[in-house]
C-alpha cells in the first residue's frame, strides 16, 4: 500500500511538471540519458541536429544503476529522454512512474517479435533495436578442427567444441548475465547450468564485452558467446566471422522513452521521432554499430547475410519469459562466479576425468549411471529451480554488496561439496589397485 | 658518419621487424606494433578501452574509475573526435557545429611558461558542454566561402575558406582581440614511432623547432606533437588533451579547466581524476598504435608520384625518412628507418592557413608539418576524411593548394603540373 501510493505521488509529480512545460519549441537543448556508446551517439546526435539545426541534443552517459540514480534525482536531473539497452530499468521506472507517453507509428513499428513483447503495450516505452544472443564462430577454424558449426546451445557441451570456447565472465561482461539467462530458460534450470559448467570446463574466460569476439577473430579460439553486434562489427571490418544464432536464442531490446519530468516535450518527441524512423533506424546498422533495428522495413536496405529477426524461422526464437530475466541477471553473475569462475581449473580437470571415464566406459551402463550422475554433480548449482523463479527470492539477491556472506560462504561450500561427490564416483569406477 | 653505421648495424639487427600493419582498410588505424610483450599488450587492451569510455559525472556505481567528466568539457570520450584514430569531421553545412573540433582561444602575451595567454572567460579552449550548474560555454560554428582556384591547365578545383564564428555563449560575448583557432581532431597512430625519434635527427631538418614547456620537468624541451608542436612527449600531450576536452585531471594536470571568472566551475573537485596507471595505460595504447603499411608500390603511377614529391618540394618539410632510435615497447625496432611524411617542425604556410595565434615559439603562420603516412586510408573506416589543421580541405588536392608561404613553390608547381603528372602526385599520396 505504501508502495503504491509512492508510486502514485511519483507519478503525479511528473505529469504536473511535464503538463507545465508541454508545447516546448524545436529550438531547445534535448537531455538525453544513454549508455550507448558514444560513436553511436555521435552519429544520431550529428544526423538530429542536421534536420533540426536550431536543437542541440546533450548526451549523458549512465549504464544501468546510474541511470536509475539519475532518474531518480529531482526532476529527473533535467533528462528528457532515456535511450538504453536496459529492459529491466525500462520496466522498473514504468513502475514507478517515471515515463510519460509517447506516439509511435504502430503500422511501421510492430513493437513485437513473434510472441515476444518488445514495447510496452501502454506506450511508455518503445523499443528501439533487438540484440541478438548466439554463438561467435570462425569458419576456417571450425573446419581445420573438423567441426561443423553448432547449431544448439548443448552443442557446446562436446569437448570438441568446448576447448574451442570462450565465454564472457557474467560478472564482469554486462550483456553476458542476460546471454546464460536465455541460455537457462531454452534449457531449463538445472540442465542449463550443468551444461554451463561442461562447456566452461574446457573454455576459455575472458573478462570484456568484445573479447569473445576478439578472441575468435585472432584465432585463439574457434567459438565464443556472444552478444550478436560485436561480431557483426568485426564481420563488418573485415574479420573472417561469423555469428550463429542457435535454436531457442532471445533477442532483448533496447528501448527509448520520454521522461515524465522533460521540459522539452517537442524537442524529445521529435529526438524520439528520428530514432525510430527510417533514417535514424538505419544508422545502426553501419559498420561500426551493426544493430537490428526495431523496424522491420529498414531491413530491406541491409547486406544480405545481415540477419533480420523478423524473418527467422520460429525455433529460432525462444518465448523468453522477461518477468524472469529482468530479475535474475545478479543472481546470475554471482552464481557464475561461484560454479564457473571460482576454481575453474580444478572444474575443467574434473570435466576432462569425466569426459575421459566416459570414452573408457562407453558400453558399461552401469559406469554411464554413475557418470551421469557425476556430471550432475559437477554442474550442481546450490538454487533450485522455483526459486531461481521467484520474484521475491530475486529480488534478495539484486545486489551483491548487500548479499549476506555466510550464504555466499555457503553456496560455495555446497558446491565444493558436489565436486568432491563426483570426483569420488569417478574414482569409485576405477579397479582398485 | 658514425651514427649512420651505427643506426644501419641496428636496423640489419632488428632483422624483420615491422613498425606498419596490413590489417583490413577499415581497421587500419587501431592495430598495434607487432611483437608486444604480454605486459604491454595487456596496457595496450586497457588503454584502447580507456580511449573508448565515455567518462561520468559521479557518483558512479558502475564507472566509479571513470568518475570525472568536466566541469567543462568537449565530449564524453577520446573517440568521439579521434573517430577510429584518425581524423575528425569538418562540420555539416546545415549547421555548421564543429564536434571533433577544439577551437583554441587566447588573448595577446604569454603566460607564465611561455605558452598562449589563455582567455580570461573562456579558457584555453571552448567548451560546449557543463556539468549540472555548470553552463556549457557555447558552439563553435563554421561557415565556408567556396572559391574556385585554376591548373595552369584550366582545370579547377573549388576550395572552401572557413569562418569560425560562436552561438549560444554563455559567458559573454569574446571581445574582437581573442584569439582564436579551430583544431581538428587529428590522427593518433604512429606517434610512438615519432616519440623515438631523436632530437638531433629532428633539428636536422629544414623547419623551425618550437621549443615549449614540459610540466614534467619544467623545463623547455623541443616540441613534437600538436598542430603547431606545443607538446613535447606523448604522456604530456594525452594528460592535457583530457583535461582540456574531457575535464578529466591528472597527476601532470591536476587543476580542473576552469577559467579564472567562471565561479560555479571553481566549485567542483579537481583531485586528480585519471589514476597514473590510467594515464599510462593511455599512453602506452597510443604509443603502440602502429601506421598503416602502403600499398600499390608497384604501380608506375604511385613510381612516377614519388619522384614528384620530391622534385616540386613536397618532401623539403614532408621527410619521407625518420629513424627509431630508442622505442621501448618494441626494442626490434630501434634503428628501423620509418617513412612517416614529417620533419616535425614548424614552416610558416603564408597567410591562407594562418590563424593568427602565437603558441610558445610557433608565429600566427606557422605550422607543424603532419605526417602523410596513412593518409589514403583516410575516411575507409569511418574517420574523418577532411585535411589541413581545421578539416578545410576535402581531398589532398584542394590541401596542396592551400600551402603558402614557405610551401607556395610546391603548390605552385602542382598548380603547373599537367593533369597526369597531378594525377601520379595524388595516387601516390592515396599510397600512404
Amino acid at each position: 500500500m505504501i508502495r503504491a501510493v509512492a508510486v502514485a505521488a511519483f507519478a503525479s509529480l511528473f505529469s504536473i511538471l511535464g503538463a507545465a512545460q508541454s508545447g516546448a519549441s524545436d529550438n531547445e537543448s534535448v537531455v538525453v540519458v544513454t549508455s550507448f556508446p558514444e560513436e553511436l551517439t555521435t552519429r544520431y546526435e550529428r544526423e538530429f541536429e542536421r534536420r533540426h539545426p536550431q536543437s542541440h541534443v546533450r548526451f549523458i552517459w549512465k549504464q544501468s544503476r546510474d541511470a536509475l540514480a539519475e532518474l531518480a534525482k529531482p526532476e529527473q536531473g533535467g533528462a528528457d529522454v532515456y535511450w538504453a539497452p536496459a529492459p529491466a530499468n525500462f520496466a522498473l521506472l514504468r513502475e514507478r512512474g517515471a515515463f510519460r507517453k509517447i506516439s509511435v507509428d504502430r503500422a511501421a513499428l510492430p513493437g513485437r517479435l513473434g510472441q515476444q513483447q518488445l514495447s510496452d503495450p501502454a506506450g511508455l516505452y518503445e523499443a528501439y533495436d533487438v540484440a541478438g544472443y548466439g554463438i561467435v564462430a570462425n569458419p576456417s577454424a571450425l573446419a581445420a578442427a573438423g567441426l561443423s558449426a553448432p547449431r544448439r546451445w548443448r552443442d557446446l557441451a562436446s569437448p570438441e567444441y568446448a576447448r574451442q570456447l570462450a565465454l564472457p565472465i557474467a560478472s564482469k561482461v554486462g550483456f553476458s548475465p542476460a546471454l546464460y539467462d536465455i541460455l537457462l530458460q531454452s534449457e531449463g534450470w538445472d540442465a542449463g547450468w550443468r551444461l554451463l559448467s561442461e562447456m566452461a570446463g574446457e573454455a576459455t574466460l575472458l573478462d570484456s564485452g568484445f573479447a569473445p569476439t576478439a578472441s575468435v577473430r585472432e584465432g585463439k579460439a574457434a567459438l565464443a558467446l556472444t552478444i550478436d553486434f560485436f561480431a557483426e562489427i568485426a564481420k563488418a571490418n573485415g574479420a573472417a566471422v561469423e555469428m550463429i544464432y542457435p535454436q531457442r536464442t532471445a533477442f532483448l531490446p533496447a528501448h527509448v522513452a520520454m521522461t515524465a519530468a522533460s521540459q522539452h516535450v517537442a524537442g524529445a518527441q521529435a529526438f524520439i521521432d528520428f530514432l525510430l524512423s527510417t533514417d535514424g533506424q538505419r544508422l545502426m546498422m553501419e559498420r561500426d554499430s551493426r544493430r537490428h533495428p526495431a523496424r522491420p522495413d529498414v531491413y530491406q536496405s541491409a547486406s544480405p547475410d545481415f540477419a533480420n529477426p523478423f524473418t527467422l524461422p520460429a525455433s529460432t526464437i525462444l518465448d523468453y519469459d522477461w518477468e524472469i530475466g529482468r530479475r535474475r541477471p545478479p543472481l546470475i553473475a554471482l552464481l557464475f562466479d561461484l560454479a564457473i569462475v571460482e576454481d575453474h581449473a580444478e572444474s575443467a580437470e574434473l570435466w576432462r576425468k569425466i569426459h575421459d571415464a566416459e570414452k573408457k566406459f562407453a558400453g558399461n551402463a552401469k559406469a554411464m549411471t554413475a557418470l551421469g550422475e557425476a556430471k550432475r554433480l559437477a554442474g550442481f548449482i546450490p538454487v533450485s529451480e522455483s526459486d531461481a523463479g521467484t520474484r521475491t527470492f530475486l529480488e534478495r539477491y539484486a545486489r551483491r554488496d548487500a548479499i549476506d556472506p555466510q550464504q555466499i560462504a555457503q553456496w560455495r561450500e555446497e558446491i565444493g561439496a558436489a565436486r568432491r561427490q563426483a570426483r569420488d564416483l569417478i574414482k569409485s569406477l576405477e579397479p582398485a589397485p | 658518419m658514425k651514427r649512420f653505421g651505427v643506426l644501419l648495424c641496428a636496423a640489419m639487427l632488428a632483422g624483420a621487424a615491422r613498425y606498419e600493419t596490413s590489417g583490413p582498410d577499415t581497421e587500419a588505424f587501431t592495430q598495434s606494433i607487432e611483437g608486444l610483450d604480454g605486459e604491454h599488450a595487456a596496457s595496450f587492451r586497457k588503454g584502447s578501452g580507456i580511449f573508448r569510455q565515455a567518462w561520468v559525472i559521479g557518483p558512479s556505481q558502475d564507472h566509479p574509475d571513470f568518475i570525472g567528466l568536466g566541469p567543462l568539457y568537449n565530449r564524453l570520450s577520446c573517440i568521439a573526435c579521434h573517430v577510429k584514430n584518425g581524423r575528425g569531421a569538418a562540420p555539416d553545412s546545415e549547421n555548421g557545429v564543429a564536434r571533433t573540433m577544439a577551437a583554441r582561444l587566447s588573448v595577446e602575451g604569454k603566460d607564465a611558461h611561455g605558452g598562449p595567454r589563455v582567455h580570461p572567460e573562456y579558457g584555453a579552449q571552448l567548451n560546449p558542454e557543463g556539468v549540472p550548474g555548470v553552463a556549457g560555454e557555447g558552439q563553435a560554428v563554421v561557415a565556408y566561402a567556396e572559391f574556385d582556384v585554376a591548373f595552369s591547365d584550366g582545370a579547377t578545383v573549388r576550395l572552401r575558406r572557413p569562418t569560425l564564428s560562436f552561438r549560444n555563449l554563455a559567458y559573454g560575448p569574446l571581445k574582437p582581440e581573442t584569439k582564436t583557432s579551430l583544431r581538428n581532431a587529428p590522427p593518433v597512430f604512429g606517434l610512438g614511432l615519432l616519440e623515438a625519434v631523436t632530437e638531433s635527427e629532428i633539428l636536422a631538418g629544414a623547419g623551425r623547432p618550437n621549443f615549449v614547456f614540459s610540466v614534467e620537468t619544467g623545463q623547455r624541451r623541443l616540441g613534437r606533437f600538436g598542430l603547431k608542436a606545443n607538446q613535447p612527449n606523448l604522456r604530456q600531450q594525452i594528460a592535457n588533451a583530457f583535461v582540456e576536452d574531457i575535464g578529466v585531471t591528472s597527476s601532470l594536470f591536476p587543476v580542473e579547466n576552469c577559467p579564472p571568472s567562471q565561479s560555479e566551475c571553481h566549485r567542483g573537485a579537481s583531485t586528480p581524476e585519471l589514476t597514473d596507471a590510467q594515464l599510462d595505460a593511455a599512453v602506452t595504447y597510443i604509443r603502440a598504435l602502429a601506421p598503416p603499411a602502403r600499398r600499390n608500390l608497384e604501380d608506375p603511377r604511385v613510381k612516377d608520384g614519388e619522384v614528384l614529391f620530391h622534385e616540386i618540394g613536397c618532401s623539403n618539410c614532408h621527410r619521407d625518412a625518420l629513424h627509431v632510435a630508442d622505442f621501448s615497447l618494441q626494442p626490434a625496432l630501434n634503428g628501423v628507418e620509418i617513412h612517416p611524411y614529417t620533419d616535425l617542425l614548424l614552416h610558416d604556410m603564408g597567410d591562407g592557413l594562418a590563424d593568427g595565434r602565437e603558441d610558445f615559439e610557433a608565429g600566427p603562420r606557422d605550422w607543424r608539418t603532419p605526417p602523410l603516412w596513412g593518409l589514403g586510408l583516410a575516411g575507409k573506416g569511418g574517420d574523418g576524411a577532411d585535411f589541413l589543421h581545421d578539416g578545410r580541405a576535402r581531398t589532398p588536392a584542394e590541401a596542396i593548394l592551400w600551402h603558402g608561404g614557405e610551401a607556395q613553390s610546391s603548390a605552385d608547381a602542382f598548380r603547373n603540373l599537367p593533369e597526369l603528372q597531378r594525377d601520379a602526385l595524388l595516387a601516390f599520396l592515396n599510397s600512404l
